[in-house]
């Protein structure tokens, strides 16, 4: 391995997603070991009901023509390059609990941890972002 | 046109997917191939440079024809990096550089096409080592033929090659392109 990175994924809107997956998937082609730890409204990246329909942020709606025009691969589609190239995701068990979601909600494979889980994996990470 | 192992499309497609979709076809191919990577996402240019450098894969060259970028890069070879030239016969880069205007001398570059195309000493020869063995009637028996690759190492396959076909005068230009700091050329494309 090239080297390790950690990231943190703590908004829901789909800019956020493509901010979380894009350095996401790079980084695990050049080599990364890569976790993501998703909490809070990040969860949604990868709520199986919601990753699909992500919300553009308030006020940037008509950007909405931009992403459809761009070409740009649909979150479900990164999230399944992410996995094939084996970036972890690890799903907030705390925030879990506060919003009543079960591990089922969420696309396969994650795993369910804590916050001392992603310190574990992030103290000796070269890279550690948060989003 | 450049001839490459493998060519791949990646028109059309942004940030970071030209890297994640080169990075799994080079998973696929043996060590020494080249791959010929088309895309039309300008920020291509910078990233393929970079991720060549952090992946260990040779970067070679890009080229752009009309909204396509086209890039070049060569998987690594472990067995190149290692240093156990055979073939006795060798010469420096800077002893190869006086015997450039000799008419009776061919200098062989048998690196890939690719590697060729992107920077090689002006009047060499190329024919990849890989074809080697069945096109030696190219060369002329009666001259001396110096070999240069990228690092020595394929060049000493090719020098042991030529003399056992019967070349009299062979000899390995140990040093290889990665130290050459003479003039060179490139195809014109």
């Amino acid at each position: 391995m090239a080297g390790k990175t950690a990231i943190i994924a703590s908004n829901g809107t789909l800019f956020d997603a493509y901010k979380v997956y894009n350095i996401a998937t790079a980084a695990a082609a050049s080599d990364h070991e890569v976790a993501i730890f998703f909490t809070f409204e990040g969860l949604n990246l990868i709520n199986k009901e919601a990753y699909g329909q992500l919300p553009l942020p308030e006020g940037k709606e008509h950007i909405a023509e931009g992403f459809a025009k761009g070409n740009v691969p649909a979150i479900p589609e990164l999230v399944e390059m992410a996995q094939e190239l084996d970036v972890k995701f690890i799903g907030c068990q705390m925030t879990m609990d506060l919003f009543g979601l079960e591990k089922e909600a969420f696309v396969d494979g994650i795993d369910v941890g804590g916050a001392v889980t992603f310190l574990e994996f992030a103290k000796d990470a070269d890279v550690t972002l948060t989003f | 046109m450049i001839q490459t192992d493998k060519l791949l499309d990646a028109k059309g497609l942004v940030c970071p997917m030209p890297i994640v979709r080169t990075k799994k076809v080079m998973n696929e191919m043996a060590p020494g191939e080249v791959i010929e990577v088309q895309a039309t996402d300008k920020g291509s240019l910078a990233d393929m440079k970079a991720w060549a450098k952090s992946s260990g894969n040779q970067y070679l060259g890009s080229v752009e024809d009309g909204d396509v970028l086209k890039h070049y890069l060569r998987k690594a070879d472990q067995s190149e990096e290692k240093e156990e030239v055979q073939f006795p016969h060798t010469v420096t880069n800077a002893e190869l550089q006086q015997q450039l205007d000799r008419d009776d001398v061919i200098i062989l570059d048998v690196r890939e096409p690719a590697e060729y195309a992107f920077g090689h000493i002006e009047g060499a020869v190329s024919i990849p080592l890989g074809e080697l063995e069945n096109r030696t009637q190219e060369l002329d028996a009666e001259k001396e033929v110096i070999v240069i690759c990228r690092t020595g190492n394929r060049s000493d396959f090719a020098a042991k090659q030529l003399a056992d076909k019967g070349f009299t005068r062979v000899k390995n230009a140990v040093e290889g392109m990665t130290q050459w700091d003479g003039a060179t050329e490139q195809n014109k494309v």
